[in-house]
């Protein structure tokens, strides 16, 4: 049961005190380098677990694609036992991950200054939606606040229009990739010195962060002008629509003959006196200066054709083409078969579910998938005996409510 | 202080956004990333505008925490001047198209007979097996590809792109500073360095990891929603009196009563249509309507009051003018200003994690092409016609 036994974190105890979509992204990365994840959840569960339909085998499809490689514990820390059980499993943790707002765990004993002194080695890992300072360090956040203050949305939707924001969980997912570099780098310098220490993220920063080529193009930009800050005036993009579907294209390489031979190859040979097609066509598509303006002209020339005859052309000239996919192309093309993108987990009620794989691969010590997302509480009595409780304890917790689950 | 990753050196051979904003954070947790070149610096976001000062942003930005060496490694002396630095390097990054760096002579093989101890992290955009292996990949290519834009859109609108073409790249970046970090940790327990591989597709979809369940649990398409939530309900833009909009986001269900209240709509808290989150996603189609009407009603700054008070997460739709001086982006140091040698004062991303013991940064410019190769080649104590004829 215990997750990869050749991942680079074998053997290193996790206790996760966090819910929803970022905290949980964080721990599952370090279960699937090999560390144990102890998922402390409150009686009523992580409350990803409702986040939905869809729902599999009671299970929200989000929760079971964020929570493999984990036990879980039902506790209740609002209950004095509660927290001492906490206590006690954050003694012998080597990472301790939680979310629950700046300040609040010192509220419940469990800030990094009331476990630090009986262990001095933990790596306290502290995530927040703002960040710990500032006015706004105790407003509570969500996927959509935190895309919506951090300007996300000012790059999609059209201007005027009601706001749109990325379909993508990023304010969650990306700070959970923020929180565990966290995590490792302060591992890194525990294993070389010896020494724990706190460390933060937030996910407004982590956008902000995402955002940092927008900043210096701001600073004093020699033109108003480029991907980085036209962005904000273009319409919406839906890349270029052929007979059949939509496409991406761009071109870099190519030569004259390659341009001659395409622009003929499409009818387009009216485009060679229109000078914003010059440059072997460059600033016509992509990110180019003229992309947006001309599109209708290549649209024109696209439209009767099948997309994948274009998409065929424009790679034959050196330039970069690809179908604009949604899940069910995506999830049939070989491309994702040919890099076993996808895993198939059995869940004991969710039946088999299909998930993403840990993104990168180590040679020597490859991450895995080894157990499936924990059941509320499956693991609650199995995690109290490694703390020497015995039948008694365990019964007399379970009918307080403190404890639920097996 | 020590940092965190100091005396790490990283043999940085990347190019773009991708390679380089990976190794820009390892920079900024101390390593010594010397990134290197070809004769000329790096043409592909060369290219790219906006410039300042004549050089682009994207270099300019992806490029901090390092020093520049130019090296021609077509050419067997500069090959061997490489293969000396990575002698005394502990990770090397490169992430050009399958094959290429095969083609240069730096292969994984190549490398790890110089030095076992490396960690040698390939990113592609789709791996070198399959049959997009040989394709280049850009942001925006890979966001066409990857299935992100058939989400994201306005409701009943078609799935658009993000325009601003740097979230995947960074994405895929930011796994790389992590597996790096990882590959290290392993090194310190097995002795051992290894060889890790990242696609940019990959990253992209993991990335999407609770969008594709959705389609995984039901076979079919998840629509794009506009501002709201797929899988939570309220969580989405509401437009209010004034013609702003304000962004609530209900997702614990702790928070619908207050919510409730906030709204003066006390009635709904026990209405059994919506009294948890699920019911309340399967009767989006009745509640949204009641909602909007009443959002409508007063002012933005109304219900941001009355629903914080509630602690019911909200916020405005802010852009960069409202951003920039933000108090809680500055006294977070979310968006900082350093001092450049070639770029005047510049304003940058901040740093995405903060350290008690170690803190990360300062965060440095980098520099042009080729600047640091004298001083690079010098302190290494590698010989060089270029060291020789600066040196007295």
């Amino acid at each position: 049961m215990n997750a990869g036994a050749d991942g680079s974190l074998a053997g290193f105890r996790v206790l996760d005190l966090t819910q929803g979509l970022c905290g949980p992204f964080c721990t599952m990365q370090l279960g699937d380098a090999g560390a144990d994840i102890i998922k402390i959840e409150p009686p009523s569960g992580d409350f990803a677990r409702r986040m939905g339909p869809p729902f599999v085998g009671g299970e929200s499809a989000a929760f079971l694609s964020l929570n493999r490689n984990k036990k879980s514990l039902a506790l209740d820390l609002h209950a004095p036992e509660g927290r001492t059980i906490a206590r006690q499993l954050a003694a012998n943790a080597d990472i301790l991950v939680e979310d629950f707002g700046p300040g609040r765990a010192h509220s419940i004993g469990l800030g990094y200054d009331d476990l630090a002194p009986a262990n001095p080695r933990l790596v306290y890992c502290a995530i927040s939606p703002f960040g710990e300072d500032g006015p706004l360090k105790d407003f509570p956040g969500s996927e959509l606040i935190v895309q919506a203050m951090a300007e996300y949305t000012a790059s999609l939707g059209r201007i005027g229009d009601p706001p749109v924001r990325v379909g993508a969980d990023v304010a969650s997912v990306n700070t959970g990739i923020f929180a565990t570099q966290a995590i490792l780098a302060a591992l890194f310098h525990r294993i070389r010195s010896g020494e724990g220490q706190r460390v933060a993220v937030s996910q407004f920063g982590t956008l902000l962060h995402m955002r940092g080529i927008m900043w210096h193009s701001m600073t004093d930009p020699d033109d108003w002008y480029g991907f980085h800050l036209d962005h904000y005036t273009r319409p919406p993009d839906y890349g270029y629509q052929a007979g059949d579907g939509a496409l991406y294209f761009i071109l870099r390489r190519g030569s004259s003959e390659d341009w001659d031979r395409l622009v003929l190859e499409l009818g387009m040979e009216r485009v060679l006196e229109d000078p914003r097609f010059g440059d072997f066509g460059r600033a016509a598509t992509s990110i180019g200066r003229h992309a947006t303006a001309v599109k209708p002209i290549w649209e024109e020339a696209f439209k009767h054709r099948p997309r994948q005859e274009i998409i065929d052309l424009v790679k034959s000239v050196g330039g970069d083409a690809v179908p604009i996919m949604d899940y069910q192309s995506l999830i049939a093309h070989p491309q994702v078969e040919a890099l076993a993108i996808l895993v198939d987990v059995e869940h004991p009620t969710a039946g088999q579910f299909r998930t993403i794989r840990p993104v990168a691969r180590y040679s020597e010590t490859p991450d895995a998938v080894v157990s499936p997302p924990p059941l509320l509480g499956q693991h609650s009595v199995e995690i109290l005996r490694t703390l020497g409780l015995g039948e008694t304890a365990i019964e007399r917790l379970r009918s307080s409510g403190t404890i639920t689950g097996g | 202080m020590a940092k965190i990753l100091e005396g790490i050196r990283i043999f940085d051979l990347t190019l773009a956004a991708v390679g380089p904003w990976a190794t820009k954070l390892l920079g900024a947790l101390g390593a010594d990333v010397i990134k290197v070149e070809a004769p000329g610096g790096d043409r592909l976001s060369h290219a790219v505008p906006p410039t300042i000062k004549g050089d682009s942003v994207l270099y300019i930005s992806a490029n901090h925490n390092k020093r520049m060496i130019e090296l021609n490694l077509k050419t067997e002396a500069d090959r061997a001047i490489a293969l000396k630095i990575i002698e005394k390097s502990d990770v090397f990054v490169q992430n050009m198209r399958p094959g290429a760096v095969q083609r240069l002579g730096l292969g994984y093989d190549v490398v790890a007979r110089v030095n076992p101890r490396i960690i040698y992290v390939s990113a592609s955009a789709y791996g070198r097996s399959g049959p997009m292996a040989k394709e280049a990949g850009i942001d925006p290519t890979v966001q066409a590809f990857c299935g992100w834009c058939s989400v994201t859109g306005p409701e009943n609108g078609r799935g658009e792109m993000y325009r601003h073409l740097a979230h995947i790249d960074l994405t895929t970046a930011t796994t790389i500073t992590q597996a790096v970090l990882q590959a290290l940790i392993a090194r310190e327990r097995t002795g051992r360095g290894q060889h890790v591989e990242i696609e940019m597709l990959t990253a992209a979809m993991a990335l999407q990891t609770t969008r594709l369940a959705e389609y995984f649990a039901t076979g079919e398409q998840p629509r794009p929603l506009g501002s709201a939530a797929a899988t939570t309900v309220p969580h989405q833009a509401f437009a209010c009196e004034d013609g702003s909009f304000l962004a609530v986001g209900v997702e614990r269900d702790e928070q619908w009563p207050g919510f409730c209240r906030a709204l003066k709509l006390d009635e709904l808290i026990a209405d059994p249509r919506f009294i948890d989150n699920p019911l309340r996603v399967q009767n989006r189609g009745v509640l949204i309507p009641i909602l909007s009407e009443r959002f409508r009603t007063k002012p933005a700054a109304w219900w941001s009051i009355r629903l914080g008070k509630e602690k019911v997460p909200n916020g405005p739709f802010l852009k960069y003018d409202s951003l920039r001086h933000h108090p809680q982006v500055r006294q977070n140091d979310h968006i900082v200003e350093i001092d450049t040698p070639h770029w005047g004062r510049l304003q940058v991303d901040g740093l995405p994690w903060k350290f008690d013991r170690t803190p990360a940064g300062p965060i440095r410019a980098g520099g042009k092409p080729g600047e640091h190769t004298v001083e690079v080649l010098a302190e290494l104590g590698i010989s060089d016609h270029r060291a020789a004829s600066t040196s007295k």
